[in-house]
């Protein structure tokens, strides 16, 4: 009678270290790299330039990743369609995701804001709590994005600029999914993706902070934003 | 033996639990949607009323901390004796002498409502609050300040307890058990009501005036809610220190300028001023704008683009009968009375 206790206890110990043995060999880990342009994100400190000249400096970056799927190179894909991430420049801890998936990824895909039916089911909790100063509250939404900093061409008050980004309705849907292919030696513990700032401002469409300071629903210019934006990540080797 | 004693030992220790945990579970608290009316908007599955989330409803509803001063609840603009709106105020009054743009509306049956604010910018009852909450000129705090002001507080420790288990307290909860005391909130028990139900019979003035509502009215007030929910035109001008544009702000498309949820006509002699923005101080001003005063455009809703002839006879039978949808029970409720109160007292009311 013991002698069998003793076979099973043992018995589910080696399943729990296998277990914990195979998690810690599929863990990635994805990691947020925030630039502008060939220089790192610093925020409130440091003056950029846009293309058109116009300097800037920036007081906050946020943005929601979500319904990521990764491919490896078996073509399997798995999605991580539940999981909403909050990526806060001022929060390093928000800009790493560990990923449930073995190595040899080759594709990795996400879309940059929250989905419809996140926006329409009463308030959600995590990443999603309203608190999180991501919801537009007297129209019912998501900010998929925001940027906000000062530049002295700003005719906005404090010569700011504020553009938050969202919209999940037909005609003004923000909503872009982006798909990076990854080399094929990236068989590393770290994916780095940067996010390069300098896009928001001209990656399909010129948006000039001299003209455009404010964004603060969804409609044309938000998705104008998102065309812009959704160009703003790149792998790094 | 020694194997028998354990058994009884664990046993009793489950039983224990199990005890302790039925105890502890809130108590199911019954909606009744009244006779006839449509099945509600509102999926109460996800969101069960019980009486402890009701009560925790009620408290956060009556918390002016809730606010950036500590001056400012939802019920200073929602008063009960005024059917849940502001009582003779046009706009109502925010944070630190501000004013609102618009004029707050009554809350009743509003679990038969599928968008909120005079816009419906708003798309699901829990998420309504935060709005008001966060909006500069009225309470104007922070979620993130509301949630930390009512996780340190030890009675409010209790209640969510109490109505929610072990869960931290977050937006989703504290905007559920908001929504449980406000679901509740339904007025079907006025003179109309009882005259439907061949409890009461209207006088002569009233059932005059219920001939003339049936004829022109009905079209955007009908019973039994007095609104259709619909966003309606109806030749107001824009007010240019407020540039308010109505439905047009939430769908950006001109067809919508101008147009302002129709509202609810239940409890309407209490619930004056009138229109989105208070412009109309009486049920009279009212009746003179769609019968003479009205700017009749495009955008003006089909049914107005003639305007609405209302003769001087009329207004009185029509006001007449309008009166007979107040709803007296519902505006004496103690059930809906600050907790503690069987009456929202003098002090609670500066606003």
């Amino acid at each position: 009678m013991q002698k069998r206790v003793c076979k099973q206890w043992s018995q589910l110990f080696l399943v729990l270290i296998l277990v914990m043995g195979l998690r810690q060999a599929s863990a990635q880990t994805l990691q947020f790299v925030h630039a502008v342009g060939n220089a790192p994100l610093v925020l409130f400190d440091s003056v950029y330039y846009n293309r058109f000249g116009e300097p800037f400096v920036v007081n906050k970056f946020k943005y929601y990743i979500s319904g990521i799927e990764l491919t490896d190179d078996k073509q399997s894909t798995t999605s991580l369609s539940d999981k909403y991430f909050l990526i806060n420049e001022e929060d390093s801890a928000s800009k790493i995701i560990t990923l449930p998936i073995k190595h040899n990824l080759r594709k990795i895909s996400f879309l940059i804001g929250v989905d419809s039916a996140r926006n329409v089911s009463g308030v959600q909790t995590g990443s999603l709590d309203p608190m999180n100063a991501m919801f537009w509250t007297w129209n019912s939404g998501y900010v998929f994005a925001k940027l906000e900093g000062q530049s002295e061409v700003s005719p906005a008050p404090q010569h700011s600029f504020s553009w938050h980004v969202g919209g999940f309705r037909q005609k003004e849907n923000a909503l872009r999914r982006i798909t990076l292919e990854l080399p094929p030696d990236g068989n590393l513990d770290t994916l780095r993706i940067k996010a390069d700032l300098l896009q928001w401002f001209d990656a399909l469409r010129p948006l000039k902070i001299a003209i455009t300071p404010v964004c603060h629903q969804p409609g044309e210019l938000a998705t104008r934003l998102a065309d812009n934006y959704a160009r703003m990540f790149s792998v790094l080797q | 033996m020694k194997g028998r004693i354990i058994i009884l030992v664990i046993s009793l220790t489950l039983a224990g639990i199990a005890w302790v945990d039925i105890a502890s579970k809130p108590k199911p608290l019954p909606f009744v949607v009244p006779k006839g009316w449509p099945k509600p908007q509102y999926d109460f599955s996800k969101n069960p009323l019980t009486d402890e989330g009701f009560e925790l409803g009620r408290k956060l509803f009556y918390d002016e901390k809730l606010s950036k001063d500590s001056t400012i609840s939802c019920a200073s603009c929602h008063q009960q004796f005024g059917a849940f709106a502001t009582y003779d105020h046009n706009l109502s009054h925010g944070y630190n002498n501000s004013l609102t743009t618009r004029n707050a509306p009554s809350l009743q049956n509003l679990a038969w409502q599928k968008a909120f604010m005079w816009d419906g910018g708003i798309t699901h009852l829990d998420l309504q609050p935060l709005a008001p909450l966060t909006a500069p000129n009225e309470m104007g705090e922070t979620i993130d300040r509301v949630i930390k002001k009512i996780s340190r507080d030890t009675a409010y420790r209790r209640m969510f307890k109490a109505a929610f288990g072990n869960q931290p307290i977050n937006t989703k909860l504290t905007m559920m058990a908001l929504s449980q005391y406000m679901l509740l909130l339904v007025s079907s028990n006025s003179k109309y009501d009882q005259v439907m139900r061949g409890e009461a019979s209207f006088n002569l003035p009233e059932k005059l005036g219920y001939e003339i509502f049936n004829q022109k009215c009905t079209g955007c007030h009908p019973p039994p809610f007095f609104t259709d929910f619909s966003y309606r035109n109806t030749g107001l001008r824009l007010d240019t220190t407020l540039n308010d544009s109505g439905r047009m702000k939430i769908t950006r498309e001109s067809k919508d300028s101008m147009a302002f949820k129709v509202p609810s006509l239940r409890n309407v002699a209490l619930t004056f001023p009138y229109g989105h923005d208070g412009r109309f101080f009486s049920l009279y001003n009212v009746y003179d704008h769609y019968r003479s005063k009205m700017n009749v455009s495009k955008q003006t809703d089909s049914l107005l683009q003639k305007k609405l002839p209302i003769s001087n006879y009329e207004t009185g039978q029509l006001t007449a009968f309008l009166r007979t949808l107040t709803d007296s029970s519902f505006i004496k409720n103690p059930m809906f009375a600050p907790p503690g109160y069987d009456v929202t007292p003098d002090f609670m009311n500066l606003h």
